[in-house]
């Protein structure tokens, strides 16, 4: 049945502004049923902006947005019917005092499962995020990575065709980070649609099988992670000096450089046919013309590379300042 | 075209499905007393709130209304029955403090992005403010069935009979509704937090000072009385009185009349700035 609407979110020049500022600015967003679909970009992208408009909490200033084929201004309690939504900020502070059971029965009911099936899928979803044994603890005792899956747990409850995760795992600490992307592989397998914001490169990375870059707003490049990198075309040697400028004279006409960047931070990548050859190379050119290399690396290039060349600005010197 | 769909897209499992179909005729109720819950547990969880909440108009009416009582000249109030006079009036004050109180988990559920959370679920809207309603008159009634017995314990009786304590109930539900409704209005309305205690501070007093709660309407000086009457609270305290201390007259539905219109205006105000607030938001009706 799903089958007859092809895309599960399918948004056309979809633009939200705030005032004369353009959060988002006309995005097309195509995502297919059994898809993790990552949404990377920089704080302050538009991802939490799109989201909410495509979980129905905000109008779109212009453009359209189909979920699970319902327009999400015209039909949007159909659309809210289908979404599972685990927002970025853990909101449980006002419910401290009722026990992570009660806080899921509680949104079972809201989501109208019958009251015996209530306590039953609360059950089931608490098991699913592995938090079962803590059920019957007060939210307060909760640790932050407990109250992720928790809010995850909810999201889940009414086996959602979509579910919505924005930054699952920002602040987390590394292993409650693994456990949530454990859930999510597990919803993946299962064959539920993922859309997932996020900043980290290593999320987006590990989870998606499509994504999408945003950068201000506006969509920077899409596809899957291994094709994105594998469209940069070259391996990345990455040199850390303070005379980028000569090292450009040194190395700059060689043939086997097919890009020669200088990153904000002041890092030069140097895109490479092979990292292997080039690498003794590139040493050997710095030596003869005295450039003074403090540092050098190479990679297979990562999304970092692919958000580099394409915006010219490096995606990990915005989350550090950020 | 939306049948259409509908079609297309029935939920993912049949057991779903049926869950949601059976449910259908009182999905309200069921949002309501799910959102009422989440309430109830944590005042029950919350001892030192709990005490305090339900202690706090007998304490009022006690230390209060016996103190002032001899200071008091019955001939001005109407009346040697303090107590009886006094306990309306510590009923209003009782109920516009929770409200203020009660508007608070509005606001923090706006600001932890909590009330995104339940708006970005398939429930209607007028549950998350019944809820609160349903919460604040539960707790209402406790408090002022224990004020009526300390009020019998110090030797006030309430003229009108138990019926008589049942329609104060009613009385003091609906002045619950009325100041919830415009308390949770400012809570959406406010820009933080900060500005909505820094009001509520500013106009709580003076709200029930401004009315005939300790002072009858025809002993003021007509300026004072001009300002009691545009204050829904006189209305509230003037049915409440008569039935303490005179029983049942038909000043008391007059004045439950009027405060039964202003009601009605809180209630728009409130329901207006939570639309206003979520304006922002798809609308169900669009």
């Amino acid at each position: 049945m799903m089958s007859d609407v092809k895309f599960v979110i399918e948004a056309k020049g979809l633009t939200r502004a705030f005032g004369a500022r353009r959060a988002v600015d006309d995005l097309d967003l195509q995502v297919e049923a059994g898809d993790v679909f990552g949404l990377l970009g920089p704080n302050g992208a538009g991802k939490t902006t799109t989201i909410r408009m495509l979980t129905t909490l905000l109008a779109p200033t212009a453009g359209s947005a189909r979920v699970c084929g319902f327009d999400v201004t015209r039909q949007p309690s159909e659309v809210r019917r289908r979404v599972g939504y685990v927002m970025q900020n853990v909101a449980l502070q006002t419910n401290q005092l009722l026990t992570g059971r009660e806080n899921v029965e509680i949104e079972a009911a809201l989501r109208h499962l019958p009251r015996r099936q209530c306590r039953e899928r609360a059950d089931e979803v608490l098991d699913l995020v592995g938090l079962l044994p803590h059920a019957d603890r007060l939210i307060a005792e909760y640790s932050g990575g407990m109250r992720k899956r928790l809010d995850l747990a909810g999201g889940l409850l009414h086996r959602p065709e979509v579910l919505v995760l924005d930054e699952p795992s920002l602040g987390l600490d590394v292993q409650s980070r693994h456990r949530i992307w454990d859930h999510i592989r597990g919803l993946r397998d299962e064959g539920t649609t993922v859309l997932l914001a996020t900043n980290y490169l290593d999320e987006a990375d590990q989870l998606c099988n499509r994504l999408t870059i945003i950068d201000d707003g506006r969509t920077v490049v899409t596809g899957s992670p291994a094709d994105l990198k594998r469209a940069i075309g070259a391996d990345v040697v990455q040199v850390t000096t303070n005379a980028a400028d000569r090292l450009r004279v040194a190395i700059g006409g060689e043939p086997w450089v097919q890009r020669f960047v200088v990153t904000d931070s002041g890092d030069v990548h140097v895109y490479v046919d092979d990292a292997s050859v080039a690498l003794p190379a590139v040493m050997r050119l710095s030596l003869d013309h005295g450039v003074d290399l403090q540092r050098v690396t190479y990679n297979q290039p990562t999304l970092d590379d692919v958000f580099l060349l394409h915006t010219g600005r490096e995606l990990r010197e915005m989350e550090v300042s950020a | 075209m939306v049948d259409v769909e509908q079609a297309v897209h029935p939920p993912l499992t049949p057991e779903v499905a049926q869950a949601v179909r059976s449910v259908e005729p009182r999905p309200w109720a069921q949002e309501v007393g799910a959102l009422a819950r989440r309430w109830f547990i944590q005042l029950s969880r919350d001892r030192l709130n709990l005490v305090f909440s339900v202690c706090q108009p007998a304490l009022w009416l006690v230390f209060f209304g016996s103190g002032i009582e001899r200071a008091v000249n019955a001939r001005v109030i109407g009346t040697s029955n303090y107590i009886g006079f006094m306990l309306p009036g510590v009923i209003s004050l009782t109920v516009v403090t929770n409200a203020v109180s009660g508007a608070m988990p509005m606001l923090w559920d706006k600001e932890t992005g909590y009330l995104d959370k339940l708006l970005s679920m398939p429930i209607a809207r007028s549950s998350l403010i019944v809820s609160r309603f349903v919460f604040q008159f539960a707790l209402g009634c406790a408090q002022v069935v224990l004020v009526f017995v300390v009020a019998v314990i110090i030797g006030a009786g309430i003229a009108a009979g138990p019926f008589g304590a049942i329609a104060i109930l009613v009385v003091a539900g609906v002045l619950s509704m009325a100041s919830t409704a415009v308390f949770m209005g400012l809570a959406y309305r406010v820009p933080t937090h900060g500005t909505f205690f820094a009001i509520t501070g500013f106009v709580t007093l003076p709200l029930v000072f401004m009315s005939n709660a300790f002072v009858p309407v025809d002993a003021m000086p007509t300026w004072m009385a001009v300002v009691a009457r545009l204050n829904p609270l006189t209305y509230a305290i003037e049915a409440m009185r008569i039935l303490v201390l005179e029983g049942w007259r038909v000043r008391v539905a007059s004045s439950f009349g009027v405060l039964v219109l202003f009601a009605a205006a809180c209630l728009a105000v409130g329901t207006y700035e939570f639309r206003r607030h979520t304006g922002q938001r798809v609308d169900e009706r669009r």
